[in-house]
């Protein structure tokens, strides 16, 4: 009886140890683990950014597709009329040199439509960005989770802005307020005497 | 019966990009009677209040996914004869599987080209 009882007393604190080395382990990554929990939603913001550029570049690419196929659609009809004409007035190789422009004019609309089919990309990459962007939230829950369970707190500014995460995150952070217009540039170009 | 250009489709996607694409390749082969929804409970909304021949929709959407609204449109006596075109990311087996139990039409895989788009309205309507 009193064997097994220091078997347990043992057990018991051999278990402490475990627990006491497990909170320290915790305690030492805590200003990791709360950089990464504070970094996360504005890397999901950036990506959710990523999907508006994309969608926003589409939607222009898409504008001016549409403007060159209507633009064709009412050549054909004005070289149809001329054809016509000539035909009536006995003027056949113009009026074959006409259809072969309008051939060529089919074939560029086949393109025209490839390309619309081809920005369907920005559709799959939306979808995966709003995949990603689900799982950022996701691992960022678990990870103010872990700091509120255990009571982590951030020890002064260590951990803060040293790692490459956090200069990425600068970096697209500026880019976003800092990046220059045209305008601007030329403005400063001008300064140095740049016409 | 081939396909009516005059026939009225429906075009349901959440994004606006696919619903151009969709729109500009159904004018391209002759169809420029569309129409657009956002979601599949806009769709079925659209669907009960007008007269469409023809529904092409996506499967991921939020309120109601394409596969939850084209159960609706099957379970709908006035509707459920409308052909219903899925064009759609969802490239697993399970998905083809699931749709043609819930009665699709058809099935294009994201990304397709117009000529997948015109060999498989010509099926639906051959």
């Amino acid at each position: 009886m009193e064997n097994q009882g220091h078997k347990l007393y043992e057990e018991l604190g051999a278990l402490a140890r475990f627990v006491d080395n497990a909170m320290h382990a915790i305690s030492a990554a805590a200003p990791q683990i709360i950089s990464s929990s504070t970094q996360l939603p504005t890397a999901a913001s950036h990506l959710s950014d990523l999907k508006k550029m994309t969608e926003d570049g589409t939607l222009e690419v898409m504008r001016l597709t549409e403007l060159v196929q209507d633009n064709h659609a009412a050549m054909a009809k004005e070289l149809c009329g001329i054809a016509e004409v000539l035909k009536a007035m006995d003027c056949a190789i113009l009026a074959g040199r006409l259809e072969q422009v309008r051939a060529t004019m089919a074939q560029d609309d086949k393109h025209l439509m490839e390309i619309m089919t081809t920005l369907s990309f920005q559709d799959l990459v939306a979808q995966r960005v709003k995949k990603l962007v689900t799982i950022l939230d996701e691992v960022q829950t678990k990870l103010v989770e872990l700091v509120v369970v255990f009571g982590l707190q951030r020890n002064g500014n260590a951990a803060a802005g040293t790692g490459i995460a956090d200069q990425m995150l600068k970096q697209l952070e500026e880019s976003k307020t800092t990046a220059m217009k045209q305008q601007v540039a030329d403005d400063l170009l001008a300064q140095f005497g740049f016409k | 019966m081939p396909a009516d250009p005059n026939m009225k489709i429906l075009v349901v996607d959440d994004m606006v990009t696919m619903r151009k694409i969709v729109k500009n390749i159904l004018k391209q082969l002759g169809f420029a009677n569309t129409d657009e929804a956002e979601n599949g409970q806009e769709g079925l909304q659209k669907l009960r209040e007008g007269s469409y021949n023809f529904v092409v929709s996506d499967w991921n959407m939020p309120v109601m996914t394409g596969i939850e609204m084209l159960r609706a449109i099957r379970a709908d006596a006035k509707l459920k004869s409308i052909p219903v075109l899925m064009v759609t990311a969802e490239a697993q087996q399970s998905n083809l599987i699931e749709a043609v139990q819930a009665g699709v039409s058809n099935y294009i895989v994201k990304p397709f080209t117009a000529e997948t788009m015109q060999e498989k309205i010509g099926k639906i309507f051959k």
